[in-house]
């Protein structure tokens, strides 16, 4: 019989919090942490909104307890600040007192950073500290950063499938602990934003100049975020020896690809009814025991689209209820699935559904609508939370109740 | 399997194909025709890497002999280097207005992984690693899982490719040898940095062997940052009963002293940096030729002028392989 997977800590960093606590306050307060740049050199400055961590690099270090240094990026800083409070949640002080892993995830690295000083390196006739930044541009940097400064030594790995990827990490994570390679692992991503994403999605007029609008019939794009965030994952042997505090259980998860488009959904969902649907069956759940579905819900045309026709399908006429919290965090790509992992197990700990802000009309394909207002005092014990991706890439995870 | 590489590997026998060198500190891939793999529309889009990528991994399907494609698991330590330079570059000349979105899209690092599995109607699982020197052995672990969990076969590889300007970015923190170096005598130039390459190679693995398989393989270990003791122990652990080692000896002075960890083992060893170069996911090279060699019971005697006594039969190889000190990997293969 295969471990089960249960979170034991959980850290994170958004636009609407420096922790865990201060993200479920501003989702209590329905605050949205929308808004328009400090930091990036952009001529969308006022124009595109984007989720923004409200710190500098300086203020980032501080927080993660570091000192900002040449080569430091943004990403590694978030991730270092996420992953400071997982590990103290988690009441872990030497993660060698037990073999530990880190998946990490991330979709452009330290492209935050490198992309100011790029044509700087690439010009023979400039010398300066900026070289420092050279070899931070890919996804591998802020892994080995993060596990440098934390003492991971036992696996390490960075994972990148687009806005899946730290759900496929969490997944990864908690494979090598069903297979007994490892008793404990810390998985999630770590996302800044970039003047080169930003230009991205604006280029494939994906992005809304307005706050964004999930499964809204006048949605017209995403908005992004920036963030990072990290669950401790044990087996079920090892965290009962270690007397763990068990936040939630990772029941079911499932990654299927779509092979429809490059960048677009099927318009039926296939890839993510057989992610929900797969991940579900593993979770043992059955579709009526789920209480809250933390939706991909990107705002752009085609997601919702899908996701939602994906949802009517595998529940018929009881699609449970729904929302994306993409309108408070903005959609931080490689973070993602791992800030709204964390959402779910807020869920279940507070018995709480978020709302789906910036929700007016109904979709005109869908029969469904989101969860529009904060609904408190409920009994929340199986959350499914998807993060959908480019290169077809689903994943979908069920995480639930703590039972025993 | 399959590999584009910078040796004659996508087509015909690799033990009669000579050795390609350089003398530049750059092994550039020896490009197939793509056409017979990927329609001309798609073509014309694609960047080097993707094409690589893609084509490799048809092929290796087409190699394999079977008949349906499982779960698909790639690494890449740096994804289309191509289309990354072009959308910077892009917003940069046309101050962020009207960018073509193809090579953000193209960028992306999972892209390669998409278009097998769109090309290929590969609906089931789907991921990549991309972390340096783990990349491609992450997948491979990956895809070692899976086949534990059920799964009954996966395509797994590998691609990287190296630009002029990446090659600039590199030499700028001593990752080639400064001076002009003949690939050929790379191990005998023993100085900072190494000779550049790149690749794509794709493996069907499946958890029982075929007629068609090449080897098994029967051990695999990553390990960060080692410490020397570590790396012995490991080394010592897994050379155990091997007839050879393979090793990413690449010439660079400054890790060297690694690869010399081998050396106390007394089993016979070949490296094989020579062939491809260095980059992030050459292990994958390096694991198609053990393979190959298991397979066919010879070494391709043209490539390694350097050979010395290779045992006459080769039931267990060692690959061992390092990227610049810190991402260490053995994988052990067997005879089928």
């Amino acid at each position: 019989m295969a471990e089960r997977v249960f979170i034991t800590g959980m850290g994170m960093i958004t636009a609407i919090g420096d922790s865990v606590a201060e993200n479920l306050e501003q989702l209590r307060q329905q605050r949205s942490g929308l808004g328009f740049t400090s930091y990036i050199d952009t001529i969308y400055r006022q124009v595109l909104p984007v989720a923004e961590v409200k710190h500098t690099n300086e203020s980032l270090a501080t927080l993660a307890g570091t000192t900002p240094c040449e080569g430091l990026t943004r990403t590694t800083l978030l991730g270092m600040a996420a992953m400071k409070e997982a590990l103290q949640q988690a009441g872990i002080s030497d993660v060698q007192s037990a073999p530990t892993g880190f998946i990490n995830a991330s979709t452009v690295g330290g492209m935050c950073d490198t992309e100011k000083v790029y044509f700087d390196i690439i010009n023979p006739e400039k010398d300066g500290t900026f070289l420092q930044y050279i070899d931070t541009l890919d996804c591998a940097d802020c892994t080995q950063r993060i596990a440098d400064a934390v003492g991971f030594c036992e696996h390490i790995a960075t994972i990148s499938t687009a806005c899946s990827s730290s759900a496929n990490a969490l997944m990864f994570g908690a494979r090598m602990i069903k297979q007994g390679m490892l008793p404990r692992v810390i998985c999630g991503g770590t996302e800044a934003l970039t003047r080169f994403t930003l230009n991205g999605f604006n280029s494939l007029k994906n992005v809304d100049k307005q706050f964004c609008r999930p499964f809204d019939q006048q949605r017209t794009g995403l908005n992004l975020g920036e963030g990072a965030a990290y669950l401790v994952l044990e087996g079920e042997s090892f965290a009962r020896a270690n007397n763990s505090r068990i936040l939630a259980e990772l029941t079911g998860y499932c990654n299927t690809n779509e092979a429809f488009h490059p960048t677009s959904p099927s318009p039926d969902g296939d890839g993510a009814y057989e992610a929900m649907k797969a991940a579900l069956a593993m979770s043992g759940r059955s579709a009526d025991a789920v209480d809250y579905i933390n939706v991909h819900g990107t705002a752009t045309l085609n997601n919702d689209v899908s996701e939602g026709k994906a949802l009517e399908r595998l529940f018929g006429s009881k699609v449970p209820l729904f929302s994306s919290t993409k309108p408070f965090t903005g959609h931080t790509l490689a973070a993602a699935g791992a800030i709204e992992a964390i959402f779910a197990v807020l869920a279940i700990q507070n018995g709480l559904i978020f709302p789906n802000l910036n929700f007016s009309e109904k979709m005109e394909e869908l029969n469904i609508t989101p969860v529009t207002r904060l609904i408190e005092g409920v009994s929340v014990n199986n959350v499914i939370s998807n993060s959908f991706g480019f290169g077809g890439n689903n994943a979908s995870l069920v995480i639930s109740k703590y039972e025993g | 399997m399959a590999a584009i590489s910078p040796q004659q590997t996508f087509n015909g026998d690799i033990f009669s194909a000579p050795l390609v060198h350089t003398d530049s500190n750059l092994l550039p891939c020896i490009e197939p025709d793509y056409k017979p793999f990927i329609p001309g529309n798609s073509l014309r889009r694609m960047t080097r890497v993707l094409k690589m990528g893609l084509t490799t991994a048809l092929q290796c399907v087409r190699d394999s002999g079977l008949d349906t494609v499982g779960p698909i698991v790639t690494g890449t330590g740096k994804g289309s280097l191509q289309d990354t330079e072009k959308f910077i570059r892009e917003i940069e000349q046309y101050k962020e207005t009207a960018l073509n979105p193809t090579p953000f899209i193209q960028s992306t690092y999972n892209s390669v992984n998409g278009l097998v599995a769109l090309q290929l109607n590969a609906t089931a699982y789907n991921n990549t690693f991309v972390h340096r020197g783990f990349s491609f052995e992450t997948a491979l672990l990956d895809s070692v899982m899976l086949l534990a969990e059920g799964a009954s076969n996966t395509l797994t590889g590998a691609f990287e490719e190296m630009t002029a300007e990446h090659f600039y970015i590199k030499s700028r923190i001593g990752f080639w040898k400064q001076a002009p170096t003949d690939s050929r005598s790379l191990y005998e130039q023993q100085s900072p940095g190494s000779v550049a390459g790149e690749g794509a190679v794709f493996f069907s693995l499946t958890a029982a062997p075929t007629d068609k398989s090449y080897a098994a393989i029967t051990g695999l270990k990553l390990l960060y940052k080692p410490t020397d003791e570590k790396l012995a122990n490991t080394l010592a652990t897994f050379a155990e009963g091997a007839d050879l080692i393979l090793t990413g000896r690449n010439g660079d002075s400054r890790y060297e002293h690694y690869y010399q960890q081998a050396d106390r083992l007394n089993i016979p060893q070949l490296p094989f940096k020579h062939l491809c170069g260095e980059y992030d996911t050459a292990g994958a090279f390096g694991m198609w030729l053990g393979a190959n060699i298991l397979r066919s019971q010879q070494v391709p005697a043209q490539w390694f002028p350097m050979l010395e006594k290779i045992p006459a039969t080769i039931n267990r190889i060692l690959l061992y392989n390092h990227f610049y000190g810190e991402q260490h990997v053995m994988i052990v293969l067997e005879r089928v």
